[in-house]
């Protein structure tokens, strides 16, 4: 594939799950923050402090969740590497 | 590309999912340590479930696809 091609729908595709990432954020944090009960049309103060925060924490838990990934995918390779040079050498 | 699109859309489900199930304590803006904790879990185990859940996949795959044939003819 063109390099420039490649560059090009890499880019598209960080775009596309940065949205959805935005999406699952938005409802999760309205699932915890924002009560059903629909009598009043203003968010309390709680409510969007609450929102602030949660907000702050889901893009903290994204940003572990992938470092943990790599983690957890390095570590899955080396025990692949292993195995492999184990049944190498039986 | 689509092998890093599926990647990514099950990074974006692991933290949802792990989000959802850990973070309870709105109060404050970080995490506390009770959640550090149980994102960690979160994380690991569902890369373990997911390695298990592929392995099992693909030794069952094959038979099923016999018998289908199988039963095509």
């Amino acid at each position: 594939m063109d390099p420039l091609r490649a560059q090009q729908l890499a880019a598209e595709l960080e775009v596309d799950m940065m949205a959805d990432m935005y999406n699952r954020m938005t409802q999760a944090c309205h699932r915890k923050c924002v009560p059903p009960y629909y009598k009043d049309a203003e968010l309390s103060k709680g409510e969007s402090v609450c929102l602030d925060r949660c907000v702050a924490k889901y893009l903290e838990v994204h940003e572990r969740m992938g470092k943990k990934l790599t983690e957890l995918s390095v570590q899955d390779e080396e025990l692949l590497k292993r195995m492999q040079q184990g049944t190498g050498t039986a | 590309l689509p092998q890093l699109r599926d990647f990514l859309l099950v990074y974006n489900r692991m933290t949802e999912l792990c989000f959802r199930h850990c973070v309870c304590n709105l109060n404050y803006r970080l995490l506390t340590a009770r959640e550090e904790s149980c994102l960690h879990s979160c994380a690991a185990r569902l890369v373990h479930a997911n390695h298990r859940l592929m392995g099992a996949y693909v030794q069952l795959v094959p038979s099923l696809l016999q018998r289908r044939a199988a039963s095509r003819e």
